[in-house]
């Protein structure tokens, strides 16, 4: 949770160069790379609608326009609908009295009956649509276009066409039953068997918009009474329904709910999924979820001394390995521009060598101002691996690891405290953010079992970690 | 070319219209947009709401259209955007640097199929069924004009001007600020305190759009006249507007009526829209000018505001009369198409039409072209003056 609302002390460098917190981080297991929101690719998984949870397959939510068969929205508050019941006796008293349904707000008080619209005697199902009171006109146009447009097209076909081919599998390719089919479903004619075009002479007939010379004036009622804002809409309302758009609120009509998405992601690089949630919308568990809290070791700054321009003071810092398998961590120097450059022109150089149409995302410039030096200690680290049962052992750990105390100050379970000294930069001045970074190594064993050799594989890795962990204090107190 | 057609059938391509102020977006052969949404994002570092034109340079740009391009695609059409043919509706004085950063945006980041690159003025036709029409686009920065001939944009006789919602609004706010104060100084100590508490002078530009959409009209050009010679005229009644839920502001008669004046108003430089019309056919040849004048063709959301399309008539009508223009456009009718759409997505509707014919097919530019051809093609680049994209050099 901290996560969520606390500012980000510790951050990671990402494949793509941006700086992120762990909790957002993923880590492709088959690239061993790390991956953000911003270098994955994102696909729509499943469709749900937030108030029912009922969720449809993509094609039946296309066919519904991507909203709720039976709830609707509010189109004064855009709070969900509710249906309500009331019982009408009839008139001549011969039958029992029937339910009848009409749609309120509880929100804000909104109903149904507001609008004129009558109450229905189903509950769902049956309430009225608006159409577009244009789509006559908009379907003959629309025709009339697609004819145009196929005419132009036979014609650069024509020309295509006019070299001399060999045997006749062109053909079944152009008319065969499958492309009849793709043409139906996409709405076009069928195109004549023969190549003649039959139905391509007879242009659908349309009516052009005839322009008009008077133009109707505004009416004398703006000059004279004040407009009651509680009966005009707002823009809001208006484009909640582009194709109404209702100026007052008596002609506001429901809207059936949109629907809400889960997502899936997918590395760019291998096209493997990185995260895919289960299908159920009331599911908040993942069937995939390659997160980097899982995989690589995660910082934490536990507690530093107060920070101070060109004073080194010490901070100490928590290295816990979620894996399950023991790990090493080493610290190193980030890497200077001109060694970023040197590093950048030879991957670019390998890129070119391979030749290959490597998709790679365009990265924007991220500029990083480091303010602090951080003098890492230069012994490794060894992280045992993650034991859930441990974690509630609350004997005295017996490792028996040759650590340096003047750098392991601590050591639980797979957690180890790490105490060095940062140097803020002395030129800053006192009240500005401290931002310091350094490598981290780490070994990695890859445990993904469609790998050649079934063993797992121990890799070496390195990400860039920052840490901002406060602002320099003014004057030394001393 | 039967892939490319199962393709399309099973992905619907989707349609753009990225405005100034309002993003229109939906699929290709439906009659309304899916959405209309302000073209704003909130910058994820910083956390302020930012309008996609208020970028700074090309890096701040491509950021803020990752971001706005994502939000469409997965909270509003609910599709995939890989491997879709998007439609981009544009006006054809669209910046190079906006138009090119999009279409990265597009087949870099989101590795979208297609794109085809339709201008607004000319598809926005394909709504009325006629090949002739002078459009003018009124939308929140400018107001763009460009006649079409028999399918072909006039673009020698382009005319634009910051002319539109800025404007109304910056004058919307100048007016009232100015009739605020005077009535805090006439009513002095006795003035009624509770009424001027609240500071007018910074009211966020959504309390100005909302007053200027459901409190102002466009008034007739005879009571303009009068009210621009300072003769007396009847005052429509004050507004009473809320602020923030229990603040209550006034909003003089005046303000309301003159607030679309910015449009009219004629000065030494003669740039009102009714001049710009005029001068646009002027600019076109002598033989097009009496159809133009017979199909005039306004478009974009300002031309909602009521008494908008009447006023304009007028002021068209009576400046064709002055004699400034008497003599050199002797023309007597001027004539206005209605859309079978509402006005602020009747661009949009033209792309969604154009774009659900073969037209798709055929004109696009692939994302492999793109990727070999690294620009967009452009009318305004020589380099690429070649009809049929596939004869493009590589």
């Amino acid at each position: 949770m901290s996560y969520l609302i606390q500012r980000e002390f510790v951050r990671y460098e990402c494949t793509c160069g941006s700086l992120k917190p762990i909790s957002v981080l993923h880590f492709c297991r088959h690239c061993l790379k790390l991956r953000c929101g911003y270098c994955v690719c994102h696909e729509v998984d499943s469709h749900y609608c937030s108030n029912c949870m009922e969720h449809l397959p993509s094609a039946e939510a296309k066919i519904k326009k991507n909203r709720c068969g039976s709830c609707f929205d509010c189109p004064n508050c855009f709070h969900t609908l509710s249906v309500r019941a009331t019982t009408r006796s009839v008139e001549d008293g011969s039958k029992t009295p029937s339910k009848h349904y009409y749609l309120a707000c509880f929100f804000c008080r909104w109903t149904t009956r507001d609008v004129g619209i009558p109450d229905q005697t189903t509950a769902t199902g049956s309430w009225p649509n608006k159409e577009n009171p244009y789509a006559e006109t908009l379907i003959s146009l629309l025709e009339h276009y697609k004819v145009i447009a196929m005419r132009e097209r036979s014609q650069k076909d024509k020309k295509t066409y006019s070299t001399p081919r060999r045997g006749y599998s062109s053909f079944t390719e152009k008319f065969g039953l499958s492309s009849m089919i793709a043409r139906k479903r996409a709405g076009l004619p069928s195109l004549p068997l023969g190549g003649k075009e039959v139905n391509l002479s007879n242009l659908p007939p349309i009516t052009p918009s005839v322009a008009e010379e008077e133009v109707e004036p505004l009416p004398e009622s703006y000059f004279a009474e004040e407009p009651d804002l509680t009966k005009i809409t707002s823009l809001v309302q208006r484009h909640a329904n582009p194709a109404l758009q209702a100026t007052t609120i008596n002609t506001l009509h429901p809207q059936h709910r949109h629907f809400y998405i889960k997502r899936s992601l997918r590395c760019r690089q291998c096209e493997h999924n990185v995260s895919k949630p289960e299908y159920n919308p009331g599911s908040i568990k993942f069937k995939i979820q390659l997160a980097a809290y899982y995989h690589m070791p995660e910082v934490r700054i536990m507690t530093f001394e107060p920070l101070q321009a060109g004073k080194p003071s010490d901070i100490i810092l928590k290295l816990i390995n979620p894996t399950q398998h023991l790990t090493s961590v080493q610290f190193t120097q980030l890497p200077t521009t001109e060694e970023i450059e040197v590093a950048e022109e030879r991957e670019k150089n390998m890129k070119e060598s391979l030749d290959r149409d490597l998709i790679s995302i365009p990265i924007p410039p991220r500029c990083v101002v480091i303010t602090g030096k951080a003098d890492l200690p230069s012994s490794a680290v060894v992280l045992p691996p993650r034991d859930d049962a441990a974690e509630y052992d609350d004997t005295v750990d017996t490792h028996s690891f040759q650590d340096d105390p003047n750098v392991v100050v601590w050591r639980k379970g797979n957690k180890a405290a790490v105490k060095f000294s940062i140097t803020p930069f002395s030129d800053i001045k006192p009240g500005t953010e401290v931002l310091f970074g350094f490598c981290l190594d780490y070994g990695y064993v890859n445990t993904m079992p469609i790998l050649e050799p079934r063993q797992p594989q121990r890799t070496e890795m390195q990400v860039k970690v920052y840490l901002s962990p406060g602002k320099t204090c003014g004057i030394d107190p001393k | 070319m039967s892939i490319y057609e199962g393709l399309s059938a099973d992905k619907l391509a989707v349609v753009l219209d990225l405005g100034a102020r309002y993003t229109k977006f939906g699929f290709i052969g439906e009659f309304a947009p899916r959405c209309i949404i302000p073209s704003e994002i909130k910058c994820p570092s910083s956390g302020k709401i930012r309008y996609i034109y208020s970028y700074t340079d090309e890096n701040d740009l491509y950021s803020l259209l990752v971001e706005f391009v994502h939000m469409l695609f997965f909270k509003h059409v609910l599709v995939t955007p890989k491997d879709r043919h998007v439609v981009i509706v544009e006006s054809l004085l669209c910046p190079t640097l906006f138009r090119d950063t999009l279409a990265k945006v597009l087949y870099r980041h989101f590795e979208v199929a297609s794109i085809l690159f339709v201008p607004s003025h000319l598809v926005a036709l394909c709504t009325l069924g006629v090949k002739t029409a002078l459009v003018i686009d009124v939308g929140y920065e400018e107001v763009q004009i460009i006649p079409v001939y028999e399918g072909v944009p006039i673009l020698k006789a382009w005319q634009a001007q910051p002319l539109a919602a800025k404007a109304i609004e910056a004058r919307l706010r100048n007016n009232f600020i100015n009739a605020y104060n005077n009535m805090k100084n006439a009513a002095g100590d006795c003035g009624d305190t509770d009424t001027f508490a609240e500071d007018v002078s910074e009211l966020p530009d959504s309390v100005i759009e909302d007053i200027k959409v459901r409190g102002c009209f466009v008034t007739t050009m005879e009571r303009s006249e009068m009210i621009s010679k300072s003769e007396p005229v009847k005052e429509p009644p004050p507004l009473k507007y809320r602020i923030k839920g229990d603040k209550l502001i006034l909003i003089p008669g005046i303000c309301r009526e003159t607030a679309f004046e910015v449009l009219f108003e004629r000065d030494n430089d003669t740039n009102s829209i009714q001049d710009l019309v005029l001068k646009s056919i002027l600019e076109c040849g002598i033989d097009t000018r009496k159809q133009l004048a017979e199909n005039l063709f306004l478009v974009g959301g300002t031309v909602m505001a009521p008494g908008f399309k009447s006023r304009f008539m007028r002021e068209v009508k009576a400046l064709l009369h002055s004699p400034e223009y008497c003599d050199r456009l002797p023309l007597n009718t001027v004539k206005l198409h209605n859309p079978p759409a509402k006005d602020n997505y009747t661009c949009w509707l033209g792309g969604a039409i154009f774009g659900a014919t073969d037209m798709l097919q055929m004109r696009s530019l692939s994302r492999e072209k793109y990727l070999s051809l690294n620009t967009v093609p452009d009318w305004s680049n020589l380099a690429h003056n070649e009809l049929v994209i596939s004869k493009l050099p590589t």
